[in-house]
């Protein structure tokens, strides 16, 4: 349904622009539909006080209508998701995405980021049909880290490219800020109070950086536990991920190799002799088991509910704090 | 040239007059281009310099309490009106676009940095719509108590000229994207070096979310709604523009359609956000957007004419960079209803100077420019009225300011540059 909705969302009487907007909206390139899943879970997971269900009869109007302005979260944020796909593309040059040639690859780099510019602003109109000022700010925001993330990636120096500190911020902006952010608007939009709301970011936040450690870890292993089956994207991009910024704290020659970058491929089987020797990998995930164990911690202080529903929700959501730990793709 | 509007060498050429912005391509930050620009650069005469420069005139302060003892020679100058408020503007446009990566700040604050002496039209229209929609907000005897409000309202709707320039840089930045290979990226090498492209796309994108940060900071939805409208307009346009097929190009609606998406909406829909900030009614907030949206389309013709036209009222001096583009605007269009034969000379495109050189043959044997003109007379007056049509108001600041709104419906049509 959010799907469909997303189709229509784009519509749009310049056909070039449409058919570039809708691009990824097609069925089969979706991507895992994670974000969207979360969010709907996150809203039946909150939706505790705002109607007993004795009470559900002739509220369901407000019932239905406060589910269709959540749904509209998941819709924008994935549309604020795609927007900033298609630039990130043709920032990085790239040539697939989810399995299909990327837009900037088939049709241009310029229609690209047009088209990204497009879900944007069609974003920011959905979200002002929301009149919630709050909620409009904190997606505003996230449209802020997003740039910033990437910019961050693009820009940095050696120093910043050895530091998890700088990483792991860049990380926030670029993957996590998203899904907390939106997790903490359907929280605002079903009216729950600003520790409710907390919580919830807190989930989509940790569940996040969760999912961005163990894709840093499945970028060196693929889907065996040794190392070098991945498809090594990142580091070959030079792009240094968690795994790596651990071993060079284990073994500081690496950070040598980084410096020279990894253009050349000899230099690439260096560093992975490196991390092989050390406890990167295993770090990365015990990183991540803490995220996600945080994620979960906060669904379980979420004030208790007798709803079947909502009980559901929340088993979903803590389920998919495993899920994230164990994926192999 | 990454940031220059003269970026259309290539055939597909992609852009009409972006109103009020050109720019010198002195990038220092940037990697050389691949080809030259200084021979274009002075054939390009349809392009207003937009520069936040202070103004040459004193400086009038514009305070909206009370009148200070006038200055005549000001009043007849509309920009001079709002010039102390658009260098506060200025500033905070500055400061807002100051970020922790200085290859982002320069890249986008150039846009912002222009020495040139210039005209600064867009918010100079949105500061004077600002005063000239101050109506009932608080009677001037009951200013005193109210003076916090009024601060702050003015403070909000200066706000909107300061989003409405960081959504325009942005998409002339985004328009700017090429899809040569001009990247040159360094991955995976130490100075890493951003390309053209990507500096224009992250400036952009950086400029637009800070937009939107903005905004939502004026806890306005309607507002929120209005100006995001406004980017979806301008990525619409220049589709169009990059995307037309033939019927389309010769069309004169499709022409106009085009211009109000990446010229008019911009202004007309800022103005009327103007509005809606300082509580007027729909009706008068509608008179905003009218105004706005017609001068902006007055703008745009002219700048049509002044494209074939130069400063001298015959054709042929101006820098024809529209029709060595491809881009076919007002003056043919009118030029093929009178004589079908160009619509041929139109299809077989301008790669040719010859064909340049039949079309302006039969533009000067039209009556193109001359309609061009009228028509943009036509939507000057309309604008005029949209003013006229606005409530009552005895505050001297208030009069003004629409007097120098109206003012500025007469100069859009008789300049020359």
């Amino acid at each position: 349904m959010v799907a469909n909705r997303l189709r229509l969302m784009v519509v749009t009487e310049v056909p070039k622009l449409a058919s570039a907007a809708e691009y990824f909206f097609k069925m089969g390139v979706e991507g895992k539909r994670f974000r969207p899943t979360v969010l709907l879970l996150m809203a039946t997971a909150m939706n505790i006080s705002i109607l007993e269900p004795s009470l559900r009869g002739p509220g369901d109007a407000l019932t239905k209508e406060l589910r269709a302005r959540q749904q509209r979260i998941a819709e924008i944020t994935e549309m604020i998701h795609v927007a900033s796909l298609l630039h990130d593309d043709v920032l990085d040059d790239a040539d697939t995405r989810r399995g299909i040639g990327s837009l900037n690859f088939v049709m241009g780099n310029k229609l690209a980021v047009l088209a990204g510019d497009f879900l944007l602003s069609r974003a920011c109109v959905a979200l002002a049909s929301l009149k919630n000022t709050e909620v409009v700010s904190l997606l505003a925001k996230v449209v802020e880290h997003l740039v910033t993330g990437e910019t961050m990636q693009m820009t940095t120096t050696c120093e910043q490219r050895c530091s998890m500190e700088y990483y792991m911020q860049k990380t926030y902006y670029k993957t996590a800020s998203l899904i907390s952010n939106s997790c903490k608007a359907i929280a605002l939009l079903g009216g729950q109070t600003a520790e409710v709301a907390m919580l919830a970011y807190e989930y989509g936040k940790n569940l996040g950086l969760a999912y961005q450690l163990i894709d840093d870890v499945l970028d060196f292993t693929g889907t065996s536990a040794s190392l070098g089956k991945g498809s090594l994207s990142d580091i070959r991009h030079g792009i240094i991920t968690a795994p790596i910024l651990f071993a060079m704290e284990e073994f500081p020659q690496l950070r040598e190799v980084v410096d020279r970058g990894f253009d050349d491929p000899a230099n690439v089987d260096l560093a992975l002799d490196y991390l092989g020797k050390s406890r990167g990998i295993q770090r990365a995930r015990e990183l991540a088991k803490k995220h996600a164990n945080i994620a979960a911690e906060a669904i379980d202080s979420l004030p208790e509910s007798n709803d079947e529903d909502v009980r559901k929700s929340r088993r979903a959501l803590l389920d998919l704090t495993e899920r994230v730990i164990t994926r192999t793709k | 040239m990454l940031f220059s509007r003269i970026s259309r060498i290539r055939s597909t050429g992609s852009n009409g007059c972006r109103w009020f912005l050109s720019h010198k391509p002195h990038l220092q930050f940037l990697n050389p281009p691949a080809y030259s620009y200084s021979s274009t650069h002075k054939v390009l005469g349809c392009r207003e310099n937009f520069s936040w420069g202070l103004p040459a005139l004193h400086g009038f302060r514009h305070n909206i309490h009370h009148q200070s003892s006038s200055l005549v020679e000001e009043q007849n100058d509309p920009f001079s009106l709002v010039a102390d408020e658009l260098s506060m503007v200025a500033n905070r446009l500055r400061l807002m676009v100051v970020t922790e990566v200085p290859k982002l700040a320069s890249a986008a604050e150039y846009f912002f940095k222009m020495g040139v002496e210039g005209k600064r039209f867009r918010p100079t229209v949105l500061l004077l719509m600002a005063t000239a929609m101050n109506i009932s907000i608080l009677e001037p005897s009951l200013r005193g108590p109210g003076d916090a409000l009024t601060k702050e309202l003015r403070a909000r709707q200066q706000r909107i000229a300061e989003i409405t320039e960081m959504i325009h840089v942005a998409s002339l930045l985004h328009d700017d994207v090429l899809d040569d290979a001009d990247t040159r990226r360094g991955i995976g090498s130490l100075n890493f070096v951003m390309g053209n492209k990507q500096l224009a796309v992250l400036a952009g994108d950086f400029l637009l979310s800070r937009a939107c940060v903005a905004l939502a900071s004026l806890k306005n939805t309607e507002v929120v709604s209005l100006l995001a409208k406004v980017v979806e307009h301008l990525v619409t346009g220049e589709t169009m523009q990059m995307t037309t097929t033939c019927e389309q190009r010769c069309s004169m609606e499709y022409y106009m359609q085009k211009t109000y998406y990446k010229t008019a909406s911009l202004i007309s829909n800022s103005c009327k956000a103007i509005a809606l900030l300082g509580g007027q009614t729909a009706e008068v907030a509608m008179l905003a957007y009218e105004y706005g949206k017609n001068l902006g389309l007055a703008y745009q013709l002219i700048d049509d004419v002044l494209d074939f036209t130069g400063t001298s009222a015959s054709l042929g001096k101006g820098s024809l960079s529209d029709i060595r583009h491809g881009i076919i605007t007002a003056p043919i269009l009118f030029a093929m209803e009178e004589f079908p034969q160009l619509r041929e000379v139109v299809d077989r495109g301008f790669d040719d100077p010859a064909n340049v050189d039949l079309a302006l043959d039969y533009l000067g044997k039209s009556r193109g420019i001359q309609r061009a003109r009228e028509l943009a007379k036509k939507h000057a007056n309309i604008a005029a009225e949209a003013i006229d049509s606005l409530p009552e108001s005895n505050d001297e600041d208030v009069r003004k300011s629409r007097r120098a709104l109206l003012d500025l419906t007469e100069r859009v049509i008789t300049r020359t540059k």
